[in-house]
C-alpha cells in the first residue's frame, strides 16, 4: 500500500472571486486541499497608466496617480510631487511639507485599515472589517473636507497643494486621532490576538528575510520578515527626518519570523506609530504660510530623467521620469511595491492549503490597480 | 499535555474576549450607530469653511457648472483636462459687434458656439476650474453653493444626457449674435 | 398529541379500526405545523441573525422607515420581501450540472431536520411521536442531511461545490462522534433515551435553588454541555466552523451554484437545522421545557414558551460566534475534533460515571 494519489485539479481562483483583491486571477494546482503550484494571472485592471502618461503634461499626471493605488492616492500623489520637485529643484514651503506628511500617514492608516479588515475577511471574521470601515471613513471625511474628494484626491501638486487646510481641520484631526488609539486597541482583542486568527496566520506563508530581498518585496511585507527597511527612515523624503517613530518588524511572536501574523502585527503597530507622527506634525505645523506660493507657472522638466522612491503603505513605491525638455513627459515608469509582493505569492504559497493562499494572499495586501497600472 | 491545555485555555479566553467585544457593541448600538437611513438621511455636509484667503476654490467634487455668461472662451479648461471631456468650439466676433462683459468686467472677445461637458468621462480631478481667469468654471457646491446646491446623484437613464451642453448654438444663432449692427445714419448720407 | 392519539381519536370517532386514511390524515395534521414551524424559525431566525449581525457591527440593520412601505416597521418585512423575491428569481441549472441530482439535493437536504423535528417534544403534551430511542433517533435524523450537500456540491459539477462538499461531509461525520458522546454521558445519567423522560429526569430543584438541569448535575455534565454546543455548531457550518461554504475561500461552497428557491431551501434547513440542534441541545442538558425557576410556571402553555425561550437563547449565541470569530481551517478543525473534543468528551463519559456512582 503506498500514498494513495489523485489527480491534480486546476482551479481558478478569480477574477472573479470574493478575495482576490480587485481581478486577480490564481491559477492554482491542487491535490486534493492542497496548492501544489501557484501562478498569478495579472492584468485584467490594465489602463495604460504609463502610456497615458506621455500624452499628459506633468501636472495632468497627478490624477493618474491617484488611480494607481487607489487606497493611498494620498501616498501615490506624494510620491510623484517628491519626484517632480527633485527634478525641478523646487523648495516648497514649510507648511505644505507638513500638511503632506500629515495627509500622507492619514491615508497609511486608512490604507492600513483595509488591508487589515479586508485580511480578517479573508480569513472569515466579518465585524473587523466593518468597524476598520467606520474608521477608515472618519478619515475620508477629513480629507473631504480638505479637498472635497473622498477617495481620488488630486490634492498634492508639483510645488505644493490643491487647497491649504480648512478652517478647523487641525481639531477634526486631534478629535479623530483620540478616538482612533482606543479603537486600535480593540481591534487587536478581536482579532489579532484571537486564537483561531494565531492559528489561521502564525506559521503559515513564511517569507524569509532572503527570498524577500531577492524577490524586492518591500513595505511592511518586508519589515514583517524582520528587516528594518523603511525610507522615511533609511532614506529620508520630504521631512521625516524631523519626527521621532519608530519601525516596528516582525518578531515571530506567535511563529516564526515573516509569518502572515507578523505582516498583520508589522501593520497594526505601523498605524499607531503613523498616529505619532500625525500628532508631532500637527504640533509643528507652521500656521502662516501660502501653499500656491512654490507652484511653478508650468512645469516644464528640464532633459534628463529621475528616480525617486517613497514609502508607500505597499512599500518603495519609485517613479522614474524622463524628459526630454518638452512639455509632457517622455517616459513614466511606476515602480510597484504590490507587484514584486503579488510575485513573491508562488513561491511561499506553495506547498499550503486553499485557505492559507487565501490568507497569505490577504497578508501581502495587494491592490490590483497598481499592480496592472 | 501541558501545552494542550495551555491551547484550549488560550483559545477559550481570547474568544470570551472577542465575544465580549462585539456583545458591548451590541448593547451600544444607540451611541455607536453609524449607519445612515439613506434616502431619508443623507451624508451630512462638512462644514465647507476654507482657512486664510483661498476661499476662491472649490472644494467639493460634484459635477461641473459653466456660467456661460461669463466665459470669454479662452480654452484654458479645455487644455487641462486630463481626459478631454471639454469641448469648446468659439468664433472670432467682429471688432464692431459687443459681446457685452463678464462679472469680472472682461470683454468678451470670442463667442462660444459650443460648450459641452461629457461628465461620464469626467475624473472629478477638478483641473479645469483652476486655470479659468473668469472664474466661471467650477463644480457646483463649495463657495458657489448659494447658486447650485450639491448633487451627488446625477445619474441618468441615457448616457447622452451626462453631456451637458453649456452652450449649443446653430450656426443662424451665431451668425445672428455676430451680425455687424447697421452703421448708424450719419450726416453724410443725407448731403448726397 | 401524538400520531397515536390522533389515530385513535379517529377510531373513537369513525368507531372502526386503525386504517390508512387514519394514518395519512394524522400524518398531515401534525406534519403540516411542523413545516410552518421550521418556515417561521427561518423566517424569524434570518430576520434576527440581520439584527445581531448589524449591531454587532454597528448598523442597524434592514430598516423602513420615512417614505413608502420600504421593508416594514423595524424591516419587520425583510425577510418576507427576500423569500418573494427569491420565489420569483430565475432557477438556473448548469447545463453541466446532474439535473436529477441537482434537483434532488436541496429537498434530501430539507428532509433531515424536517424528519428530526417530528420526535422533539414542544412542551408536556405537544410532539408527533414520543418515541423510545428520541435521542437516537434525532441525531441519526439531524446527520444524514449531509448526503444532501454531497449530492448538492457533486451534482453541481462545480470545482467549488465539489470541495465544499467533500469538506462537509468530513466535518459533520467528524463531529457527530464528540456530539453523541457527550450525550451518552447523559443517556447514562439518565437512563432512558426518551426524550420526554430525559425531561421529566430534570424536573426539581438542585441544592435547593438550582434547576434539576443535567448541566447543573456535575462538573462532566456541565463541559459535556459545552462538547456538545460546540460540536453542533459544527455539525450546522455556523462560523467559525463553516469551511464547507466558506465564502471567502469558497465563494459559496456547496451551493455556489444554486438560485432561486432551491437555493432559499438550503437557507431554510441551515436554520432548521440550528433549531434541532439547539433543540437537543435544550432537552438534553437544559431541562427542555421545565422552568428555570422550579415549581413556578410550570403549565403546558409556559413549557412550550421556556422550550423556546431557551432555543433561542442558543440560536442567539450560534449568531454572536458568527459574527465575532474567524473561520477555522479544514486541518484545524479535524484537530480541533479528534484531538480535544473527543478525548474530553471520552473524560466526560468517565468522569460521569464515576460521579453518579459515587456522588449520586
Amino acid at each position: 500500500m503506498g500514498i494513495v494519489h489523485g489527480e491534480e485539479m486546476v482551479l481558478n481562483i478569480g477574477p472573479q472571486h470574493p478575495s482576490t483583491h480587485g481581478v486577480l486571477r490564481l491559477h492554482v494546482q491542487t491535490d486534493g486541499e492542497v496548492v501544489s503550484h501557484i501562478e498569478p494571472v495579472i492584468g485584467y485592471l490594465h489602463r495604460c497608466f504609463e502610456k497615458h502618461c506621455e500624452h499628459l503634461t506633468y501636472e495632468q499626471v497627478i490624477p493618474y496617480t491617484d488611480r494607481c493605488d487607489y487606497i493611498a492616492s494620498m501616498n501615490n500623489n506624494f510620491g510623484y510631487v517628491v519626484a517632480m520637485e527633485e527634478f525641478l529643484g523646487i523648495q516648497v514651503p514649510e507648511r505644505v511639507e507638513y500638511i503632506r506628511v500629515i495627509m500622507a500617514e492619514l491615508n497609511r492608516i486608512a490604507s492600513h485599515l483595509i488591508a487589515l479588515g479586508t485580511y480578517g475577511l479573508d480569513v472569515g471574521a466579518f465585524t473587523p472589517f466593518l468597524y476598520m470601515f467606520r474608521d477608515r471613513e472618519r478619515i475620508l471625511d477629513l480629507f473631504e473636507l480638505t479637498c472635497g474628494a473622498r477617495l481620488l484626491y488630486n490634492y498634492m501638486w508639483v510645488g505644493g497643494l490643491s487647497h491649504d487646510l480648512p478652517v478647523g481641520f487641525v481639531d477634526a484631526c486631534y478629535r479623530f486621532l483620540d478616538d482612533f488609539e482606543p479603537n486600535l486597541k480593540e481591534y487587536h482583542d478581536l482579532l489579532m490576538y484571537n486564537k483561531i486568527f494565531i492559528e489561521r496566520t502564525a506559521d503559515v506563508g513564511v517569507l524569509p528575510a532572503e527570498v524577500a530581498i531577492q524577490y524586492g518585496v518591500t513595505g511592511p511585507n518586508l519589515r514583517g520578515s524582520g528587516v528594518q527597511w523603511d525610507l522615511r527612515k533609511n532614506e529620508p523624503y520630504s521631512i521625516y527626518d524631523r519626527f521621532d517613530f519608530d519601525i516596528p518588524v516582525g518578531t515571530g511572536q506567535m511563529g516564526s519570523v515573516g509569518d502572515c501574523w507578523d505582516r498583520y502585527w508589522v501593520r497594526a503597530q505601523e498605524m499607531a506609530e503613523s498616529v505619532k507622527i500625525i500628532r508631532q506634525a500637527l504640533q509643528d505645523l507652521p500656521a502662516e504660510g501660502n501653499v500656491h506660493e512654490a507652484l511653478p507657472r508650468k512645469v516644464r522638466a528640464p532633459k534628463g530623467s529621475i528616480y525617486k522612491r517613497t514609502e508607500s503603505p505597499r512599500g518603495d513605491l519609485g517613479y522614474y521620469i524622463i524628459s526630454d525638455g518638452k512639455g509632457t513627459p517622455f517616459r513614466v515608469k511606476m515602480r510597484s511595491p504590490a507587484f514584486t509582493a503579488l510575485s513573491v505569492l508562488s513561491e511561499i504559497a506553495s506547498g499550503w492549503m486553499i485557505s492559507d493562499v487565501i490568507a497569505i494572499l490577504g497578508s501581502l495586501d495587494i491592490v490590483l490597480g497598481e499592480i496592472d497600472r | 499535555m501541558k501545552r494542550w491545555l495551555v491551547n484550549i485555555w488560550e483559545s477559550v479566553s481570547t474568544l470570551l474576549i472577542g465575544m465580549g467585544i462585539t456583545w458591548r457593541h451590541l448593547r451600544r448600538i444607540r451611541k455607536g450607530n453609524v449607519t445612515l437611513q439613506y434616502p431619508e438621511e443623507t451624508w451630512p455636509r462638512p462644514e465647507r469653511l476654507i482657512g486664510f484667503d483661498h476661499q476662491h476654490y472649490n472644494v467639493i467634487r460634484s459635477r461641473l457648472h459653466v456660467d456661460i455668461d461669463d466665459c470669454i472662451g479662452c480654452l484654458k479648461c479645455e487644455r487641462a483636462c486630463p481626459v478631454s471631456c471639454i469641448k469648446i468650439e468659439t468664433v472670432k466676433a467682429p471688432k464692431e459687434v459687443d459681446l457685452g462683459l463678464t462679472s469680472h468686467d472682461t470683454k468678451k472677445r470670442l463667442l462660444v458656439k459650443r460648450f459641452d461637458i461629457d461628465m461620464s468621462e469626467c475624473m472629478y480631478c477638478n483641473l479645469c476650474t483652476y486655470p479659468c481667469p473668469e472664474e466661471c468654471i467650477y463644480m457646483t457646491g463649495g463657495p458657489n453653493s448659494h447658486k447650485h446646491p450639491i448633487d451627488y446623484e446625477f445619474s441618468e437613464y441615457d448616457r447622452n444626457n451626462l453631456i451637458y451642453r453649456f452652450a449649443a448654438l446653430s450656426d443662424e444663432e451665431v451668425e445672428q449674435r455676430l451680425r455687424v449692427p447697421a452703421p448708424p445714419v450719419t450726416n453724410e448720407a443725407s448731403h448726397d | 398529541m401524538t400520531v397515536d392519539q390522533i389515530i385513535r381519536w379517529f377510531q373513537s370517532l369513525s368507531g372502526s379500526g386503525e386504517q390508512a386514511w387514519m394514518f395519512l390524515a394524522a400524518v398531515v395534521i401534525t406534519g403540516l405545523p411542523l413545516f410552518l414551524v421550521l418556515a417561521t424559525n427561518a423566517i424569524v431566525a434570518v430576520y434576527v441573525e440581520r439584527k445581531v449581525s448589524a449591531f454587532m457591527q454597528d448598523r442597524i440593520g434592514p430598516m423602513g422607515q420615512g417614505a413608502g412601505f420600504h421593508a416594514g416597521k423595524w424591516g419587520l418585512l425583510q425577510t418576507v420581501a427576500d423569500a418573494l423575491k427569491l420565489l420569483l428569481k430565475e432557477d438556473v441549472i448548469p447545463s453541466a450540472a446532474d439535473r436529477k441530482l441537482f434537483v434532488l439535493a436541496p429537498y434530501i437536504i430539507f428532509l433531515a431536520p424536517f424528519l428530526a423535528i417530528a420526535a422533539i417534544p414542544f412542551n408536556q403534551v405537544l410532539q408527533v411521536s414520543d418515541l423510545n430511542i428520541g435521542v437516537f433517533y434525532v441525531l441519526a435524523m439531524g446527520s444524514f442531511g449531509v448526503i444532501g450537500l454531497i449530492l448538492a456540491g457533486w451534482a453541481s459539477d462545480n470545482k467549488w461545490s465539489l470541495y465544499g462538499a467533500m469538506r462537509s461531509a468530513a466535518q459533520i461525520v467528524s463531529y457527530e462522534i464528540p456530539a453523541g458522546l457527550s450525550i451518552i454521558a447523559v443517556v447514562m445519567l439518565v437512563g432512558s433515551l426518551n426524550l420526554q423522560q430525559i425531561i421529566e429526569f430534570q424536573t426539581g430543584t438542585r441544592w435547593g435553588f438550582l434547576p434539576n438541569w443535567v448541566v447543573f448535575h456535575n462538573p462532566f455534565s456541565f463541559l459535556a454541555f459545552f462538547i456538545y454546543f460546540i460540536s453542533s455548531v459544527a455539525e450546522v457550518n455556523r462560523t467559525p466552523f463553516d469551511i464547507p461554504e466558506a465564502e471567502s475561500e469558497l465563494v459559496a461552497g456547496f451551493h455556489t451554484e444554486y438560485s432561486g428557491m432551491r437555493w432559499a431551501l438550503f437557507f431554510l434547513s441551515e436554520y432548521a437545522n440550528m433549531l434541532i440542534v439547539t433543540a437537543v441541545a435544550v432537552i438534553v442538558f437544559l431541562g427542555g421545557w421545565t422552568s428555570p425557576i422550579p415549581g413556578l410556571f410550570a403549565t403546558a402553555g409556559w413549557g412550550l414558551f421556556w422550550f423556546l425561550f431557551k432555543i433561542g437563547i442558543l440560536i442567539l449565541v450560534m449568531m454572536w460566534f458568527r459574527w465575532t470569530f474567524p473561520r477555522l481551517r479544514v486541518d484545524q478543525l479535524m484537530h480541533v475534533c479528534w484531538k480535544v473534543f473527543i478525548p474530553l468528551a471520552m473524560l466526560n463519559i468517565f468522569g460521569v460515571g464515576v460521579w453518579a456512582l459515587g456522588v449520586g
